[in-house]
């Protein structure tokens, strides 16, 4: 992985607070808005609140507490904005108050191994200089901690030259909310006046918050805009979809994979072992004795070398051993995914569309950094056909909203050939066309950007393949649902002109002529010629139950046998609690019926209801058949994809039994299968399409 | 198909229409879709007739049948308008299109889709019944022509009394309207004292030629063609051409769609191939403008678009201008790459069209005068 390239032009705050104090972090600040985001008055204003929400969001998650932010944009005389943000997390403690808005921890921030959002700003701190640098206004902030029995009310400047915050009107109170009159028990609220201009569009503070709220399903999350008298100018409120707080994560030590000279060199000078293979097992994650010994034995260093004496000799040989010798890798409960059931369910609040499709793949890693990625792709209903897709892109959480063109992410999706899953995608080059938004969330330890602005993720092969892996995944579930949808538009016209149109015509010509009805059968048969399969899936009300009916109907002219196959969302607490048909588990969430013979003209329905789910939450499915000739509104199962399904059944299995380094090389190993499948899976539907298009047009 | 004037009695009507049912009744009884049988009704169909001296449909049929949703509520709705007009047909009353249109919203399934539906639905059981729209008693929404000139003719008014009106003593500026039924029940041709009978595009040039007394001068009757002309305006004149034996003369724009508009008039339309005997006017003369005046008089004109290059393309593989004159027409404006209206003529003057322009137009092709 590269280093961000516009790194070289960047100091570290650090460095200024310590070494060259005579600087003044002002003028660092004025040399660097560009790359800490404020830059110009429009994007000082969507900085400011994202520094501000990102804080409010990881402070939520480390306290377990799910998040009510409320962000509020006044328009006052001139250019000046009050910018007002409050959020109902743990609070700052007083005595940390002023270290939180008072000191830049730029560089330190990037120094842990661990993934969170505050990684990617300068943090709050930026934002009261930037306040103070444009209008001279102080900070105010109110925080509240549930164990004082009063919230600190104080205001904030900066001391420019000594790094530091200065505190004023400092003052403990009970802290009312105004709307609701009652004591706030724990939170922050920060106000201050700027600088700034409030934009709609694509880069606005709206768009930032809504794209915030995708990835965010706990929180809820407001925004009101008012303009000089008052009025408002912009809202949005976007209520939490999910009760469920990200896990914490855990720190992790570094990986060798991804340890650079210099910070091997830091690390042994800091080090307090007095051997050296201690050191490597202590220090890294992913080594273990065995490995630790071979590290030192292709460096040629002693294990009783002390590592504090370690020269920049040898220091190098360690660099290059770690590349020879096989390592474990890095553990991944360090990354938060979002999980794809609560991608689906942001998106959809998010976005008005008619289909979702939504992939967490398994954590992956890239040179010692574990990642991973989650993709999401809605389609139809709402969004705009005109021009290209959006692009929602996510790093840890946080909304990326510049420099699209030139980030990793959306590079990935103009890597994929988007006509081949049903989007129009002129030249194959650029963004795809249509009525479809992607979502891609790259959660990492160290996400490279392409500079310091931290809009766009820098190049990546590992990276850039998981990507196009889930690409291709939810690419194949719109597709699908595409040939789903023209196939059952089909069948329902068929149904149309057979149940109604005909009848109607035979009852017109029996009447202008005077003649007997005729029997129909035999007309329907010819012209229908095909095997239809209608799924209808529903919800009991009463019994609280998600119900699914199959019906086939034999529309040709000999006797058909099938087997019939149904994805249905099996799990814990899933379970088939209704079952016209009996049958048997195929694999895990696939159950299949081996019906007895239909004869010509004949149909025979199945009837499923399950318990455990809630309303809305089994909207899409697969029926598959297996048998000769096509069923239209069914897919042929491939045996392949059961033989998968089956195989991922029994790493689940063995999960528990054996340790996590294991189950990661068997899960690569299944993943690397399940992905050639998936190739391959594409490349039969390609031939199955004719297929039925013959069937059809015959 | 019987000869034109063969006009058939209601039942006959209702006989042939009677058909249509009994062939998609057959196919069901028989175990198969239901269909209906027509000719292809495009350009490449069309053929000259040696007989009747204009372009009829030829041997290719579509059989519309009832495996597709789309066609098998065209067989609904083919059966609802046959009972329909049956019934109209029974009652001794008519209706327009755009009425049957509205009245369709009461058949269900059955219903038309849009007003161009039932139009084509109308012509569609014209060309398998033999029959004509006035036999179905369905009449158009469409202008019928403006006639001004010498001409007399007598017309049935609603009181079933015979007026007769002189086109030229016995109307206003805006001429003589031509009525949607101008056969023999309706409208007899009495009287003229014409050379020739001239067709024209453009209101504005009918109303030049009317004001500076054109009519007179060159002893014609005028005709305002109101764009392509209606149904009724082309049989008007075929009749005009027939019982009183005058040349029909057509001046139009020069650009694709005018020519195609002369191609109706003197061979027949695609459209309505299987009446072109009824409605197409054999021997009628396209005078102008042409791309040669283009050139000749230095009119001022426009570019082709795209479009009109694309016309002019299908043009030359249509059958109707298959003749030496419109091959040289169409490729010298593909040439040129210009086109032209008639009222570029005012380029030099009000009068220069009638002064000089027919005149010299007409003596080319012997109408001098």
């Amino acid at each position: 992985m590269g280093g961000p390239s516009g790194g070289n032009n960047m100091v570290d705050a650090r460095d200024i607070s310590g070494k060259q104090k005579q600087i003044a972090v002002s003028e660092f600040f004025e040399k660097n808005k560009h790359f800490l985001g404020f830059d110009s008055l429009q994007r000082s204003l969507i900085t400011a609140v994202k520094e501000s929400v990102d804080n409010s969001l990881d402070a939520c998650e480390e306290a377990r507490i799910l998040p009510n932010i409320v962000v509020e944009i006044n328009r006052l005389k001139g250019e000046d904005v009050e910018l007002i943000t409050q959020d109902n997390g743990p609070g700052i403690p007083r005595d940390a108050i002023e270290n939180v808005f008072g000191k830049f921890l730029l560089g330190s921030r990037f120094h842990a191994i661990r993934q969170t959002r505050g990684q990617q700003g300068i943090g709050i701190t930026g934002v009261v200089m930037y306040a103070q640098l444009t209008t001279g206004a102080k900070t105010r902030v109110i925080s509240k901690i549930a164990t004082d029995s009063s919230a600190v009310f104080v205001e904030l400047g900066l001391d420019t030259r000594k790094n530091k915050a200065i505190k004023s009107k400092e003052r403990r109170e009970i802290w009312i909310d105004e709307g609701t009159g009652e004591e706030i028990r724990h939170g922050l609220k920060i106000s201050t006046i700027m600088k700034a201009k409030y934009q709609r569009g694509k880069q606005s503070v709206y768009q930032y918050l809504r794209m915030t709220s995708i990835v965010n399903p706990h929180a809820t999350i407001s925004l009101i805009v008012k303009g000089k008298d008052g009025e408002i100018i912009e809202e949005g409120k976007w209520m939490r979809t999910s009760e469920r707080l990200p896990r914490v994560v855990e720190e992790i030590k570094p990986h060798p994979h991804g340890i650079q000279l210099g910070t091997l060199q830091r690390m042994l000078r800091e080090s307090e072992q007095r051997k050296m293979t201690s050191f490597l097992r202590h220090n890294f994650s992913g080594v273990s004795v065995r490995a630790a010994k071979e590290v030192l034995s292709v460096s040629e260093i002693e294990d009783d070398r002390v590592p504090k004496r370690i020269n920049s000799e040898d220091a190098k040989k360690l660099i290059s051993s770690f590349q020879k010798v096989k390592l474990l890798p890095p553990p991944t409960d360090c990354l938060s995914p979002i999980d794809d059931l609560l991608i689906k369910k942001g998106l959809s609040k998010a976005i008005d569309s008619r289909f979702a499709s939504t992939v967490t793949r398994l954590p992956a890693v890239s040179q010692g950094n574990p990642f991973q990625i989650e993709v999401g792709l809605v389609f139809g209903g709402d969004i705009s056909a005109d021009g290209p897709i959006e692009v929602l892109r996510f790093a840890n959480r946080v909304p990326l909203m510049y420099q699209q063109g030139g980030c990793a992410l959306t590079k990935a999706i103009e890597s994929i050939d988007w006509k081949r899953y049903g989007l129009d995608h002129p030249g194959g080059k650029g963004l795809p066309k249509g009525a479809a938004a992607v979502l891609i969330h790259l959660a990492s330890t160290n996400v490279q950007f392409t500079s310091e602005a931290k809009e766009a993720v820098a190049d990546n092969e590992e990276v850039f393949d998981e990507i196009r892996k889930g690409l291709l995944e939810v690419g194949r579930g719109l597709k699908n649902h595409l040939k789903k949808k023209d196939q059952r538009k089909k069948a329902k016209e068929k149904f149309e002109l057979v149940n109604v149109i005909l009848p109607e015509i035979a009852k017109k010509t029996s009447k202008i002529l005077g003649r007997n009805e005729p029997d129909l059968a035999p007309v329907i048969t010819q012209i229908m010629n095909a095997v239809f399969c209608e799924e209808e899936l529903g919800w009991d009300k009463e019994r609280k139950l998600a119900t699914c009916s199959i019906k086939i109907f034999n529309y040709t002219a000999r006797a058909r046998a099938y087997t019939i196959l149904l994805k249905w969302p099996e799990s814990e607490n899933v379970s088939m609690v209704e079952n016209s048909k009996g049958g048997r588990k195929e694999a895990r969430g696939i159950w299949a019926w081996r019906l007895d013979t239909l004869n010509p003209g004949t149909s025979t329905t199945i009837e499923v209801a399950l318990s455990g789910l809630g309303k809305g939450d089994w909207t899409d499915t697969d029926v598959f058949f297996r048998g000769n000739g096509d069923i239209i509104g069914a897919t042929k199962i491939d045996e392949k994809i059961l033989e998968e399904i089956r195989k991922s059944e029994a790493l689940v299995a063995i999960r528990n039994e054996i340790s996590e380094s294991e189950i990661q090389e068997i899960s690569e190993i299944v993943m690397e299968d399940r992905e050639e499948k998936i190739e391959e899976e594409i490349r039969s539907d390609e031939i199955n399409i004719f297929a039925d298009y013959e069937e059809v047009s015959e | 198909m019987s000869g034109v004037g063969q006009r058939k009695t209601k039942d006959e009507v209702k006989e042939a229409l009677k058909g249509i049912a009994a062939e998609m009744h057959n196919k069901m009884e028989r175990g198969v879709p239901p269909s209906m049988t027509l000719p292809v009704r495009a350009k490449t169909n069309i053929g000259f007739d040696n007989k009747l001296g204009v372009y009829k449909y030829g041997k290719k049929k579509s059989t519309r049948d009832a495996t597709s949703l789309g066609s098998a509520r065209q067989l609904l709705r083919s059966l609802h308008v046959t009972e329909f007009i049956e019934q109209m047909i029974d009652s001794g009353k008519s209706s327009t299109l755009r009425e049957m249109y509205y009245i369709s919203e009461a058949w269900g399934h059955g219903k038309f889709g849009s007003q161009n539906e039932s139009n084509n639905l109308a012509e569609d059981l014209e060309i398998v019944t033999k029959c004509l729209r006035e036999d179905f008693k369905l009449r158009p929404e469409e202008d019928g022509a403006r006639i001004i000139g010498n001409v007399t003719f007598e017309e049935r008014n609603r009181k079933g009394d015979w007026m007769r009106i002189n086109c030229r003593d016995d109307v206003g500026d805006s001429g003589y309207g031509v009525p949607y039924n101008v056969e023999s029940e309706k409208l007899s041709l009495v009287e003229e004292d014409v050379d020739f009978i001239m067709a024209i595009e453009t209101g504005g040039m009918f109303d030049r030629l009317v004001e500076n007394g054109f009519d007179e001068e060159a002893r014609c009757a005028l005709i305002h063609l109101k764009g392509q002309p209606a149904r009724s305006t082309r049989r008007i004149m075929k009749r005009m051409s027939q019982e009183w034996n005058k040349p029909i003369i057509v001046f139009a724009d020069c650009d694709p769609w005018s020519f195609r508009i002369y191609a109706s008039i003197a061979y027949g339309a695609i459209k309505t191939a299987h009446i072109s005997e009824y409605l197409a006017t054999k021997g009628a003369q396209y005078l102008g403008i042409t791309a040669d005046d283009i050139l000749a008089y230095d009119l001022p004109s426009d570019d082709l678009t795209k479009q009109d290059l694309s016309a002019l393309d299908s043009e030359l593989t249509d059958p109707r201008f298959n003749s030496g004159y419109w091959k040289d027409q169409i490729n010298l404006m593909k040439e040129i790459g210009k086109k032209a209206e008639q009222q570029s003529l005012a380029k030099y003057g009000l009068d220069f069209v009638t002064d000089t322009y027919l005149p010299e137009k007409l003596k080319d092709i012997g109408l001098g005068y």
